[in-house]
């Protein structure tokens, strides 16, 4: 198959930029002329050339391989690329509705400076050129009064590294962050960079091929649509692994399991105590493991015996036998047995401990780097684009941070400054905390962030307590929002850049660690619809504008691409021609490292550490220990959220096939409970938090699949967004819902699952 | 050659992937699908079992549509029940007979899966089929298809004691094999779809054609209501009898579309 060559030079994009906005206003998104009323005839792919383009999903941020067909011009189908080791040829239902985002009518069209009041959502179109001058101008006052500090920069989807790792680095603000960090992650990666000296990486690595007894903590998987997991999962279930799902609602993957737990939401670790208790006091560990690769089994077993199944039992509302039976499951079959680690993680506040329990059990079982247990990630080989040392390092990290990365001094901006989100201070360690830095934009406290540049993330629908966003962006001197769509807080911006997404661009090469190393590419299919531009050339153009121009030597994205595929003996058409990825050795296994002589585990002891000193000197639990949470008040129910298999965040609720498909979230809660209050499925309810914040309105789903203390809804619905035609106002926000979070105090989390609502009548 | 799908129930994780890859594949607009996943719960908390209805055409082998329908638009080739929308004039006959409650008004024309039938046609599998994460589907060979869900039941037996093949014999044979892991009922599946009555039959191959008298259109045409009125009068019985349950155990059974 043919490539398509899109050679985008900066002359061609401004000259295209002209041409893009005379064709502003017609409305005719080349979506709508695909929606066919009957059969094509003939049908697409027979209709011209089919040129199949190599890219990876940005649907969502797991990343699979894909192949793009493409027919005169028009992208028709998405496929997995079959030889890409996350998708194998498969795909999710979001992975293949990729080209109905990207022809989504509602999509931003032109750079836009503000003419109204932030918020009012007031913009005149302007030319890149009038934009990147203006927004140059904006951040370089604000250097020079404040410092590059001063000026905050948030990152979500796959072309954030362009702008929270490259530019923020460059510039010189360690104020960068992803809410994939503290919003999601933060708590399982320093867990277990604490236990294991490594943290779990983007990729859970459950050796699935051989494994015996899955367990599931709040993992819903068939829910959250991950394609890996669910072939995965699926595959090791119909081989004969045993499922144990902990989960206070039935779900899809509850439904799966041989053992389904359905715990007492905020009691988690006590569950998993009591599991260590039941390995450790009938002798069910792998004990040679443990005194080969850890430390603190004596520690650990002292703290472990008042933590019993019957104590447990009274706190989880689990029976002790249930808790004893799955332990035995468990350890029947170690080390092929190993409890997932899980993704978003910030629940309660206390969630690297409950992570670390996690981990300590996994560790009794023996799993790390064993057969059927967990596989040691490695990352693939690839040499950066030479650049001059960067003006502060670090500054986002996240779930794609390298082992030893965290040091013990945070680093410091060219004016002196580190972080303003109290690492150290109110956290232990861990990435950038996003919603730590909302409160410093409004109290100037410890320095003033005078802007913010906002890159992908749904801000309003994201971070908890929108209220207290809204304030800290009233406060700024300066908002610069680059999206594709006119998402709620793109309406709070002074500058919006317009992108192209993720079919119509070139982009960072996707290093993926895993079993197999891998590196995926992106290539355009076609070329960037309206007049919007790659994510790369918004932070090279920029980059110019402000005195950067030695971070960004290279002409052409394709220029900077092949330098560094040349590391790999690679480059854009060979690693085309060879199908779009290009696969590594790894290194998975424990038996590897010992004929190597090395440890696989890089803590402090070079062990597995299942008590953790460092944890101790600051004051913390070195060994986890269950702290009750807060209970509802009378009459509210806790407000649980997750995943529905078609929408990703609150980022595709107004993608036109999705939304056709799955336009409103349900609120499940349980038949009885909604018996008593009057309720039958289908009636329409708002929902109010104990701090009289409101949301919906939002269908009830009245199940026997929930307990009766909890409420469930897929996050990422209940936007107010006028130009999302299709999301605005439907269902309803979690996010809308939190007036709270309590801080992990060791990575910087922010716990959400505190927060109680009660069904009422609408507005 | 006879095609069939195979749909296996205890690998469906319920993630919709096939809903949207048919969509996409077969560009459909708005508003219409031919794949519906309907969640089913069966039980109280907590002791529940679930899973989804994977709502589809069956390609019954003695399709009441096709028996039904006036024009042709629907007719039978590899086994498949094939649907040629442009010869549909929108009469809704099948729409009413059909024992699965599948093909739905789109367009003012009947609407249902093809099988993918021009990419199958070219050598392909279908979209939902290449696609599906949790392999719970398979396309190909009727007889190939037919025998693995047999074996996949044998293996099924240790976790599902009541797993069995739904398909093999119901409307004359589907082409659409389910594995399933307990009795269709759980997934709100008939055990034993009504058959097409003879009259059928004749109404479509014998009166039709020959454009016969009034008084015999009448009398064959009343069978055909005769067939509709009674699967709406067992969708009313269904109804009651759902209300009974649900007065006497609140919950035992709840249907919902995802």
């Amino acid at each position: 198959m043919a490539r398509v060559e899109l050679e985008i030079t900066r002359r061609q994009f401004l000259a295209a930029g002209v041409a893009g906005t005379a064709l502003l206003g017609t409305g005719m998104g080349p979506g709508r002329s695909n929606m066919a009323m009957n059969y094509p005839d003939p049908p697409w792919f027979s209709q011209g050339d089919v040129v199949t383009t190599y890219n990876y999903c940005d649907m969502c941020p797991w990343k699979c391989g894909i192949a793009v067909q493409t027919v005169n011009g028009q992208v028709m189908k998405i496929d997995g690329n079959s030889l890409d080791p996350k998708s194998r040829g498969m795909l999710c239902g979001r992975g293949q509705a990729g080209v109905s985002f990207m022809n989504d009518p509602d999509r931003l069209q032109s750079p836009m400076i503000r003419t109204g009041e932030r918020g009012e959502g007031k913009f005149r179109e302007v030319s890149w050129e009038e934009a990147l001058d203006y927004t140059a101008e904006k951040i370089l006052a604000i250097k020079d009064t404040y410092g590059p500090e001063a000026l905050a920069i948030f990152g979500h989807t796959t072309g954030d590294f362009w702008f929270t790792d490259y530019f923020a680095q460059a510039w010189g603000t360690p104020n960068a962050a992803k809410p994939s960090s503290s919003l999601c992650l933060s708590p399982r990666d320093e867990a277990s960079t604490l236990t294991l000296g490594f943290p779990v990486g983007g990729h859970e690595p459950m050796d699935w091929d051989e494994i015996e007894c899955i367990t599931l903590i709040g993992s819903h998987i068939g829910e959250d649509s991950r394609n890996t997991v669910m072939q995965d999962f699926i595959e090791s279930r119909s081989r004969g692994a045993q499922v144990i799902v902990v989960d206070p609602r039935f779900s899809s993957a509850a439904a799966k399991a041989d053992h389904w737990l359905p715990i007492k939401p905020g009691t988690d670790t006590a569950l998993l105590l009591a599991w260590i208790n039941v390995l450790i006091t009938e002798d069910r560990f792998d004990r040679s493991y443990i005194d080969e690769w850890a430390t603190g089994l004596d520690e650990l077993t002292t703290h472990i015996q008042e933590f019993t199944p019957e104590w447990a039992a009274g706190i989880t509302d689990l029976s002790a036998e249930q808790i004893r039976t799955t332990a035995r499951v468990m350890s029947d079959r170690l080390p092929q047995a190993a409890i997932m680690p899980g993704r978003h993680v910030t629940w309660y506040g206390n969630d690297s401990q409950r992570m670390r329990a996690v981990f300590i059990l996994n560790s009794l079982l023996g799993v790390y780097g064993r057969h059927g247990g967990m596989y040691f990630n490695k990352s693939p080989f690839l040499d950066s684009y030479p650049h001059p040392p960067f003006a502060v390092t670090g500054s986002s990290g996240g779930c794609s941070a390298e082992p030893g990365e965290e040091s013990a001094e945070l680093p410091l901006g060219p004016t002196g400054k580190a972080r303003a989100d109290g690492a150290r201070d109110t956290f232990l360690r861990g990435p950038t905390a996003m919603q730590e830095l909302i409160d410093p934009m409004i109290t100037d406290d410890p320095y003033r962030i005078a802007g913010l540049m906002i890159y992908g993330v749904n801000l309003l629908n994201s971070i908890p307590i929108p209220s207290r966003t809204i304030e800290a962006l009233k406060k700024l001197d300066f908002v610069l929002a680059v999206d594709v769509l006119p998402q709620e807080h793109v309406a709070w911006a002074d500058v919006v850049f317009p992108e192209a997404t993720f079919l119509e661009r070139y982009d960072e090469l996707s290093t993926v660690p895993y079993k197999t190393p891998f590196i995926q590419m992106r290539e355009p299919a076609v070329a960037p619809m309206y007049d919007t531009m790659p994510g790369w050339m918004m932070a090279r153009e920029l980059g110019l504008r402000v005195g950067l121009d030695a971070y960004f030597k290279w002409e052409t994205i394709e220029e900077y691409l092949d330098i560094r595929l040349r590391s790999v003996g690679s480059s854009l058409e060979k690693m085309h021609d060879a199908g779009g990825v290009i696969i590594q050795e790894g290194k998975p296994y424990l038996d590897e490292f010992v004929a190597d002589g090395e440890s696989p585990f890089h803590t402090a002891s070079g062990k597995i550490e299942l008590s953790v000193a460092e944890l101790a000197e600051a004051g913390l639990d070195a060994i986890p220990v269950y702290e009750p949470t807060e209970e509802p008040p009378d009459g509210y129910y806790r407000l649980l959220y997750g995943r529905n298999p078609l929408h990703t965040f609150a980022k595709t609720q107004n993608t036109p096939v999705l939304s056709d498909l799955s336009p409103e979230n349900e609120l499940w809660i349980n038949e009885d409970e909604a018996a008593a209050l009057g309720y039958v499925s289908g009636d329409k309810v708002w929902l109010e938090n104990d701090n009289g914040d409101r949301s919906g309105p939002i269908a009830v789903k009245a199940t026997q699949r929930i307990r009766k203390d909890a409420v469930f809804m897929a996050h990422g619905f209940g936007q107010n967004a006028e130009g999302l035609t299709l999301a605005n106002g439907r269902g309803a926000s979690d996010t809308k819902l939190m007036s709270r979070y309590k801080l992990d105090p060791i990575s910087g989390g922010a716990g959400m699952r505190i927060n109680f609502v009660r069904l009422v009548e609408g507005d | 050659m006879a095609y069939a799908f195979l749909l296996d129930m205890s690998r469906c994780i319920g993630c919709e992937a096939c809903v949207v890859a048919c969509k996409s594949g077969n560009q459909l607009p708005v508003d219409r699908q031919y794949i519906k996943l309907i969640e089913h719960t069966s039980g109280t908390f907590p002791d529940l079992t679930g899973g989804f209805q994977n709502h589809r055409c069956y390609h019954c082998a003695d399709a009441t549509c096709v028996a039904v329908c006036p024009t042709g638009a629907l007719f039978k080739e590899d086994g498949l029940t094939r649907l040629n929308r442009d010869a549909c004039s929108g009469c809704g006959y099948c729409v009413q007979s059909c024992p699965y409650e599948v093909p739905v008004m789109s367009d003012g024309r009947s609407s249902k899966c093809d099988a993918c039938a021009s990419n199958v046609g070219a050598g392909g599998s279908p979209w939902c089929v290449t696609t599906c994460p949790a392999q719970a589907l398979k396309y190909g060979d009727r007889d190939e298809i037919l025998a693995e869900a047999k074996e996949r039941v044998v293996a099924l037996k240790d976790r599902y004691p009541k797993a069995q093949v739904y398909g093999e014999t119901q409307a004359g044979g589907l082409g659409l094999i389910l594995v399933l892991p307990d009795d269709p009922e759980t997934l709100d599946i008939p055990a034993d779809p009504p058959a097409t009555p003879v009259v059928v039959d004749a109404w479509k191959e014998v009166v039709q054609p020959l454009s016969m008298g009034a008084t015999v259109l009448a009398a064959a045409g009343a069978g055909v209501l005769g067939i509709i009125a009674r699967r709406n009068h067992m969708a009313e019985l269904r109804e009651v009898d759902d209300k009974k349950k649900a007065g006497v155990t609140a919950g035992d059974s709840d249907t919902e579309e995802v």
